[in-house]
C-alpha cells in the first residue's frame, strides 16, 4: 500500500516531538473499523510500537531509500 | 478503548529524573571549590584542588546526566528496555554520587582511603549500569549507528572508569604505573571514547529531531563510533609504548574526527527549519564552536617548543575549560531542557491514561528562565577561561558565576517537578470527574493543553 491509498496520512516528519504521537494518537482514537493509518518519520517510533500494541492496532513498517520510515497502522483483526 | 497512550516500559520518573537533579549539585560544589581554594587552583593542571574540580564536573555532573539520560533513551531509541529500571537507578546512582563525593575529598584530602573507596563506589555502580544496559541492548540489531554508538560510549566508560580505578589505587604508591601517562590515556578515553561517542551518537538521533535540521550523513553516522574506538585504541598502545611519532599522529587523527562532528553539526544547525533559535540550539552551537576552539588550542600547544612550556601548559588548561565548561557542560545543559519536558510530558501524558492529554511541554519549564539561566552559564564559561589567564583577578568571580549558572538550573529542573506533581493532581482529578460523570472516559484536552493545529 502507499501513501495515497490509505484513508489518513500523517506526515509528521518536519514535527518536534512530542508532536508526531500526539497527532498519530488522535487520529487512531476515530479510526474506522477496515481504515488505514499511513504515519511518516524520520526514525523508527519504538514508543509508539508500544502504545499501537496495548491499544489493539497491528502496523507494518517500511523503510523508504531516503530514510523516511513509513508505518501502515490499523486497527488488528479479531 | 484502553489507554491510547500507554509507555508502561518507560522506567518510572523517579529513576532518570534523580541523576538530572543531583547534576546541577555537583557543579555547584565545584563554584564552592573555587571560592575556597582560590587562584592557587590555577597554579598547575595537577593541583590537587584542580583534580578535584575535574572530577566534580566530569564525574560528578557529566557522568549523572549521562547515566540518567542513557536510562530514558535506550527505550525510545532502541526499543531496549533495562530490567527493574527504579532499583537499578536507586543503585547506580547511589553508587556514583557517593564515589564522586569521595573522589574529590581524596583529592582535596589525599586521603587514600577515601580514593579507595571512591574506586569501590564508582567502578561497581558503573559496572552495574553498564551490565544492565549491555544486557537490554543485547540482541538488539545495530540498524543504526546509535545503537552501535551507545554500545561503544559503554565500552568507553569501562575502559575510563578501569583506569580511573586504578589510578586510585595506585596514587598512594600501592602500584607502580607510570601516573602521567596512565592518566592521560584516562581522560582520552574519557573525553572520546565515552564523552564524544556518546554525544554523538545521541546528537544523530536529537539534534535532527529537536533542532529540525537534516539527518547528519549517514557515512559519518556509521564512521565516528567506529574510528574513534580503533584511533583510541591504538593511540592508547603507542602511547603506554613511548612511541612519539605515531602517538602524534593519532591523536591527530582523533582530534580530526572531533572538529569533523563539530563542523557537520554547526553546518546542520545553519539549515534548521526553526525560524529563531532555542536555548537548546545555542546551547549545541556554543558548545561545538568551543570544541574547535579545543582542538585549535591543542594542536598550538603541541606545537609550541620547550622553552614555551609555560605558555603550553596555559594553552592546555584553556583546552580543558572549553571542552568541559563550553563543550560538554554546553550541551548536556541543551538537552536537558529538552529531555526533562519530554519526561514530564511522557509521564503526565501517561497518568491520563489517554483520557486526559497532558499539556504542552513548552510549558513545564519557563521559556525567560531558561534563558535566563543559559546567559549565567556562557558567562561563568567566559570567566572560568578568563580566570586561567589571569587567576588573581577572576578565580572568585568565576566560582560565583558558576553557583549562580548551577543554582538556577537546579532551579529550573525543580520547577519542572513541581510541575509535574501539580498537574499530577489535576489530571486525576478531571479523570476521576469524567469517570463519574457518565460512567464512560472520553478523550479530555487538559485545560492546560493548546490543541495541536490540525
Amino acid at each position: 500500500m502507499t501513501p495515497t491509498d490509505a484513508d489518513i496520512v500523517i506526515d509528521a516528519r518536519g514535527l518536534e516531538p512530542p508532536e508526531p504521537m500526539v497527532r498519530t494518537m488522535e487520529a487512531l482514537e476515530h479510526l474506522g473499523a477496515e481504515a488505514t493509518l499511513v504515519l511518516l518519520l524520520p526514525r523508527e517510533p519504538y514508543p509508539l510500537y508500544r502504545a499501537l500494541e496495548i491499544n489493539g492496532f497491528s502496523w507494518q513498517t517500511a523503510r523508504r531509500p531516503d530514510g523516511t520510515v513509513e508505518i501502515l497502522i490499523r486497527h488488528q483483526r479479531q | 478503548m484502553q489507554a491510547l497512550l500507554s509507555f508502561d516500559q518507560a522506567p518510572p520518573f523517579g529513576a532518570p529524573a534523580r541523576f538530572f537533579l543531583t547534576a546541577p549539585l555537583f557543579a555547584i560544589l565545584a563554584g564552592l571549590l573555587l571560592l575556597w581554594s582560590g587562584p592557587g587552583l590555577f597554579a598547575s593542571r595537577w593541583t590537587p584542588e584542580a583534580l578535584a574540580l575535574t572530577h566534580l564536573i566530569t564525574v560528578g555532573f557529566m557522568l549523572q546526566v549521562m547515566l540518567g539520560a542513557m536510562l530514558q533513551i535506550l527505550p525510545v531509541v532502541a526499543g531496549a528496555n533495562m530490567a527493574r529500571p527504579r532499583l537499578l537507578a536507586t543503585l547506580v546512582h547511589l553508587a556514583i554520587t557517593l564515589g564522586a563525593l569521595l573522589l574529590a575529598a581524596g583529592f582535596l584530602g589525599l586521603q587514600p582511603l577515601a580514593f579507595r573507596l571512591a574506586a569501590l563506589f564508582l567502578g561497581s555502580g558503573v559496572a552495574l549500569f553498564v551490565g544492565s544496559a549491555g544486557h537490554a541492548l543485547y540482541g538488539v540489531p545495530p540498524s543504526r549507528a546509535t545503537i552501535r554508538g551507545l554500545q561503544i560510549s559503554l565500552l568507553g566508560l569501562s575502559v575510563t572508569v578501569a583506569l580511573g580505578v586504578l589510578l586510585a589505587i595506585a596514587l598512594d604508591g600501592a602500584l607502580d604505573l607510570p601516573l602521567p601517562r596512565v592518566t592521560s590515556i584516562h581522560f582520552s578515553w574519557g573525553f572520546v571514547g565515552w564523552g564524544l561517542v556518546l554525544l554523538a551518537a545521541v546528537g544523530f538521533v536529537v539534534v535532527p529531531m529537536f533542532q529540525m535540521t537534516p539527518a547528519y550523513p549517514a557515512w559519518f553516522t556509521h564512521l565516528l563510533p567506529w574510528s574513534a574506538l580503533a584511533l583510541l585504541s591504538l593511540w592508547s598502545l603507542a602511547e603506554a609504548a613511548d612511541w612519539p611519532a605515531p602517538s602524534a599522529l593519532l591523536a591527530g587523527a582523533l582530534l580530526l574526527i572531533t572538529a569533523t562532528f563539530a563542523v557537520l553539526t554547526l553546518h546542520l544547525q545553519r539549515r534548521s527549519k526553526r525560524a529563531r533559535f532555542d536555548a537548546t540550539q545555542h546551547y549545541w552551537r556554543v558548545g561545538m564552536l568551543c570544541t574547535l576552539a579545543a582542538c585549535t588550542l591543542w594542536l598550538v600547544a603541541r606545537g609550541l617548543p620547550e622553552r614555551m612550556a609555560a605558555l603550553a601548559e596555559r594553552l592546555e588548561w584553556l583546552c580543558g575549560v572549553l571542552l568541559l565548561c563550553g563543550g560538554f557542560m554546553s550541551v548536556i545543559i541543551g538537552m536537558l531542557y529538552k529531555i526533562f519536558p519530554f519526561l514530564v510530558w511522557l509521564h503526565l501524558q501517561n497518568l491520563g491514561g489517554g483520557r486526559v492529554l497532558a499539556p504542552n511541554m513548552n510549558k513545564v519549564i519557563a521559556g525567560q528562565q531558561i534563558k535566563r539561566q543559559m546567559r549565567a552559564h556562557f558567562l561563568a564559561l567566559a570567566l572560568l577561561l578568563a580566570a586561567v589567564i589571569w587567576p588573581e583577578w577572576f578565580t572568585y568571580p568565576a566560582g560565583i558565576a558558576l553557583l549562580v549558572a548551577n543554582g538556577a538550573l537546579l532551579r529550573n529542573l525543580l520547577a519542572a517537578v513541581a510541575f509535574y506533581r501539580q498537574q499530577r493532581t489535576k489530571i486525576a482529578a478531571l479523570i476521576a470527574a469524567a469517570t463519574s460523570s457518565d460512567g464512560k472516559p472520553s478523550l479530555t484536552s487538559h485545560p492546560a493543553t493548546k490543541a495541536p493545529a490540525p
